[in-house]
């Protein structure tokens, strides 16, 4: 791209060829007021509030779609151009309501901050307004639409980033709406970033309406917990009250983008019923205590059955939202205290690769790198139910890259796949060794006699090759396992086909995974068969195995495995045998007071500091945004009481800062190891019955998103995404 | 000489005399002194006293929870709580008390209000018996508009043309 | 989008005659495959034609479906354009332009003049479902401002008389073929 020089306002600049006016002036910092541009949407041009004027140019023009050419001189602040905005200004205010005092916009609006820059006082216009009616676009979204100033980001939005066009404009001239379909709701699960590009208060959040304005919030950065991307977001609270969450731009992770589960799970944390005081039940009635008895007992119960059964009997299960300082504190307390069964993988069925491949789990190359993939293809990845936001990215490389998919269910998909492969559930691993034996057959040089061997005599069809062709032809291209993969039976052979297959065909490969910290739980060792940071353990239970089979005590960090775990009815039916079941949860509502013997009150997400591990692997820590409700403290330091309790030594940590120091310099001394996988042993066909269980749905995967009362109310709640029914078996 | 004025005038009591003159003066003169409580000074229709919200004469009440009383107030007084109605889903307030130990009476929150809801009445012998009682609550409030709505009214109405 | 729970039976094929399919088809073909939106105007257009002149939602979404193209972007077109009509219309419907320049040319006189000749309001239809008004923007005639257009015929420069000409010509048509019917049914 060659480069022309410009003049903005006197600076002068150098900008790219076919790049607009604004795009150069935001990079310098020169302001131009705007509606309907947004950086990342295409332009329309038709608020017309970006009128610029350009020397030799008889009229103002608008700055987003004016490209820029070499020795432009503009002026954005010449009588020329703020005439023309100003007349501009006073088109849009004709049909615009004057209700800023109850419209939740208020004090962050754009059309009221430019109108004191360039509206008038008095209005010249004495005709009637119009007036539209209002939508019902669904719980999420509320909608004004008198307000609304047509600058169709939100139609836009819909149609270039999600991939699903939800929203139109109707009518023509004074007539236009913005609308759905005849007031279909909307049902996208990203659906809500239209509140954040919507300039003025047409659409804004319904959970928080009217609850607060935007001089009272409070802002905390913080990272979403729903996920394995870590978006980042800021909270924004007052008064100790939690609002709403807002994206913070990333460009690497969610870019300006935040999924309606990070958005608005935040409300699990008051329509729950909170927690408040320790509790132990005593001849099956709950009875409130103080912190002290109640740890004792706890401390009391678990010397007791570690003491008496050697370790074995004892294991403690992490939930979803733990964060790596909770984990690594809990499986530092209980492999001191003499176990090893610690777990956070509760609907994983295949634990043959354990102390194989990385330290981590997750991605092996940055995010960003989906938008630019020349082939992706998807293994049992339902992007958009699992990580809303990456199906995005994955959209955005089928621009001019291909997407292909073995999905064994009727995956919903917000870019045009090109090959699409729907294997029954039992013989995924099947239809994925085609492609690898198509691209060996491509490819023959590249693998070792142990993996040729094994895909002897599977045979592939034009499909597979096509699959395999599109991958070495990519000059970048990835393998993306989603969560079902994680949760297959023959979860290891697929891992092991496709790193070998990335080998082949030279690709990037990684895997997504359930929670928003699993790369955090394993690093921090809340894993039966690695410590810390890798470091080496004899192998304990595997949750599967403590769920299944039952052990005599439990502890359970923020985990609901009757609701979130695959054997959820056996998990039920054991924790209720269990002689001794600690919970360490910010709810009392739900199953658990039904099994446990002691309910501690640990703060919910954004109540706690701590940090995440998202699926590449950023260390992200954060702050807590507000204080937790009663007695409930922050599960580190519960964990750490704990573990002194249990007159374990070297628990004297006295912020979270100082828990997750030392596990990072134990990550960094050794780095994120990879242990090579096995050449898996040759291939079983499963039991159909095995695999073709529901995912968990995209607002069940964990306690707080299941207590938050809008997304419950969402049309994609109803239905598991992945159920059953859905679910090839024919 | 100035000392010889000096005796004639203490020995005549010319200086009582002038003292008494303005007594007198002063003794059929009409009477200023008011008999509070039984009387009151005249106040302006700019009065700022106690609080009141007022009501629509439908009886709904004209506080729409925009919170600009609270953002402008310099004492911190006012807390606002919202959300929408139950009934109709409008935004009103679900908490608006002020607190008359940080009050300063200085009228601001009448003036910022865009819907003349919150007002300041003539009200301004209270007292308290009672800690907690300087809190006035939404219901106060809006009793304080019921009560005096007429006055407040007509004050609204005889200030209208200088606002 | 493909609705994956779309009934079938509501399918464009079992709403419409197999010629009006063939007609779609044939304007879907004059566009590259991947190009799905052109054809809707075309596609709504044949239609509106084999349903009484007017569109239903079902349609619109049949059309949308049989288009492969969201539900919204065919609801744009049928409403952006005033010669789709979303309900039931007369026989004739008369589309009064009043925008800019007939406006100033006195439109608003010509749909007074309509409404009491034929004692109905804007946008309604007459009881013997003859006659629909219908005001519509630019039909690119300012020239002949004020304009109106009846059964594909614009009529402009209009004055009260000429109005009354063209209704008194469509109610000669309208008794002519309403004669015409009678003499076929006494056949």
């Amino acid at each position: 791209m060659g480069k022309v020089h410009i003049e903005i306002d006197g600076q002068k600049l150098e900008a790219e060829v076919g790049s607009m006016i604004i795009e150069v002036a935001d990079k310098a910092d020169i302001y131009i007021p705007r509606f309907c541009y947004h950086k990342k949407l295409s332009v329309a041009a038709n608020c017309r509030m970006c009128m610029v004027d350009v020397a030799n140019l008889p009229k103002a023009v608008p700055a987003c779609a004016t490209p820029v050419a070499e020795g432009m001189v503009i002026d954005t602040r010449s009588q020329k151009a703020i005439n023309a905005q100003k007349a501009v200004m006073e088109f849009l205010l004709i049909n615009h309501p004057l209700d800023c005092p109850v419209c939740d916009q208020g004090g962050e609006c754009e059309l009221q901050d430019l109108s004191v820059g360039y509206g008038d006082d008095v209005s010249r216009f004495t005709e009637g307004k119009r007036v539209v009616k209002d939508k019902d676009i669904g719980p999420l979204i509320a909608t004004d639409m008198t307000r609304c100033i047509h600058c169709t980001r939100c139609v836009r939005f819909g149609q270039e980033i999600v991939g699903i066009r939800e929203f139109g404009a109707t009518g023509r001239g004074e007539h236009m709406e913005i609308g759905t379909y005849i007031e279909e709701t909307v049902e996208s699960e990203v659906s809500a970033n239209i509140i954040d590009l919507c300039p003025v208060g047409a659409l804004t959040a319904k959970p928080s309406q009217f609850k607060a304005r935007a001089w009272e919030l409070r802002q905390a950065p913080s990272i979403a917990a729903h996920d394995c991307l870590g978006s980042n977001i800021f909270v924004h609270h007052r008064r100790g009250e939690i609002i709403r969450v807002v994206p913070r731009e990333n460009e690497s992770i969610n870019e300006v983008w935040l999924s309606d589960r990070d958005r608005f799970s935040y409300q699990g944390l008051t329509e729950g019923a909170r927690l408040l005081n320790p509790r132990i039940k005593r001849n099956g009635e709950w009875e409130d205590c103080d912190w002290q008895t109640a740890l004792n007992l706890v401390a009391s119960e678990m010397k007791r059955i570690i003491g008496a059964s050697n370790g074995n009997d004892f294991g403690i299960l992490m939930g979803n939202n733990a964060t790596t300082e909770e984990s690594y504190l809990a499986q530092r307390m209980l492999r001191k205290a003499g176990s090893n069964n610690i777990d956070f993988r509760t609907r994983r069925r295949d634990y043959t690769g354990d102390g194989r491949g990385s330290v981590r789990s997750g991605m092996n190359f940055p995010m960003e790198n989906l938008d630019t993939m020349d082939a992706t293809l998807l293994i049992g990845a339902d992007l958009r139910h699992e990580q809303p936001l990456t199906a995005l990215r994955v959209r955005k490389s089928t621009g001019y890259g291909k997407a292909m998919a073995i999905n064994p269910f009727d995956g919903e998909y917000n870019f045009r796949l090109s090959n699409e492969l729907q294997p029954k559930s039992n013989m995924l691993a099947q239809e994925f060794a085609c492609v690898l034996a198509a691209a060996d057959a491509l490819r023959p040089e590249s693998l070792n006699a142990e993996a040729k061997e094994w895909l002897d005599g599977i045979e592939f069809n034009d499909e597979h090759k096509e699959i395999a062709q599109n991958l070495i032809d990519g000059e970048a291209s990835c393998i993306l396992m989603g969560v079902y993969v994680q949760e297959h039976p023959q979860a290891e052979t697929i891992n092991w086909l496709a790193e070998t297959l990335a080998s082949v065909t030279d690709s990037d490969w990684g895997y997504m995974t359930q929670g928003c910290n699993a790369a955090g739980n394993k690093i921090a060792g809340a894993v039966p068969c690695q410590s810390a940071a890798g470091g080496k353990s004899e192998q304990g239970k595997t949750a599967k195995e403590m769920l299944t089979e039952g052990l005599k005590g439990y502890m359970l960090v923020n985990c609901e495995p009757d609701v979130e775990s695959i054997w959820a009815e056996q998990a039920l039916q054991n924790l209720k045998d269990a002689e001794f079941v600690v919970a360490l949860t910010s709810f009392a509502d739900g199953r658990v007071p039904d099994y446990a013997n002691v309910m501690l009150p640990i703060a919910g997400c954004y109540e706690t500091s701590g940090t995440y591990i998202n699926v590449e692997g950023k260390w992200q820590s954060f702050a807590a945004a507000v204080k937790a409700p009663g007695e409930a403290r922050p599960g580190w330091k519960v964990l750490r009481v704990l573990a002194n309790l249990l007159d374990l030594s070297g628990f004297e940590y006295e912020s979270s800062l100082q828990v997750i120091n030392e596990l990072r310099e134990k990550f960094d001394a050794v780095g994120d190891v990879r242990v090579a996988r096995k050449v898996p042993p040759p291939m079983m066909v499963v039991n159909e019955q095995e695999t073709n269980r529901e995912c968990l749905g995209l607002y069940m995967v964990d306690p707080l998103v299941r207590r938050a009362g809008a997304l419950q109310k969402t049309p994609k709640a109803s239905t598991h995404p992945i159920s059953i029914s859905r679910v090839k078996t024919r | 000489m100035k000392q010889f004025k000096q005796f004639i005038n203490s020995f005549l009591l010319i200086e009582l005399l002038k003292g008494m003159k303005v007594t007198f003066a002063n003794m059929f003169r009409k009477k200023i002194t008011v008999q509070y409580p039984e009387e009151k000074t005249p106040q302006s229709p700019r009065f700022r006293g106690l609080h009141a919200l007022r009501t629509y004469p439908n009886g709904e009440e004209r506080c729409i929870a925009c919170k600009l009383c609270e953002a402008v107030c310099p004492a911190a007084a006012i807390t606002i709580e919202a959300g929408p109605r139950e009934d109709d889903g409008t935004r009103r307030t679900t908490k608006y008390e002020i607190d008359l130990f940080k009050c300063i009476f200085c009228g601001f929150c009448e003036e910022s209000c865009p819907v003349d809801s919150i007002v300041e009445t003539r009200v301004f012998d209270y007292h308290f018996e009672e800690r907690g009682l300087h809190i006035m609550t939404k219901d106060m409030l809006l009793e304080m508009g019921r009560i005096h709505e007429d006055q407040i009214a007509a004050d609204r109405e005889a200030d209208a043309k200088y606002r | 989008m493909t609705d994956f729970n779309y009934d079938q039976t509501l399918h464009l094929k079992n709403l419409l005659s197999p010629d009006a399919i063939a007609e779609i088809d044939g304007w879907i073909k004059k566009y590259p495959p991947e190009r799905k939106r052109p054809p809707i105007i075309a596609a709504l257009k044949v239609v509106q034609e084999h349903n009484g002149n007017y569109l239903t939602e079902e349609l619109m979404q049949a059309v949308a479906e049989y288009l492969d193209v969201p539900h919204i972007a065919v609801y744009e077109v049928a409403t952006f354009y005033s010669m789709f009509h979303l309900n039931e219309v007369g026989k004739h419907v008369i589309s009064v332009c009043n925008n800019i320049s007939c406006s100033l040319r006195g439109a608003d006189k010509v749909i007074e003049h309509l409404q009491n000749r034929l004692n109905i309001k804007v946008g309604e239809t007459t009881d013997d479902g003859v006659y629909t008004i219908k005001t519509v923007e630019c039909m690119a005639a300012c020239g002949g401002a004020p304009m109106l257009e009846v059964d594909k015929v614009y009529h402009e420069n209009l004055t009260e008389e000429k109005i009354d000409q063209i209704l008194s010509d469509i109610a000669a048509v309208e008794l002519n073929s309403k004669e015409m019917s009678n003499v076929e049914a006494k056949d």
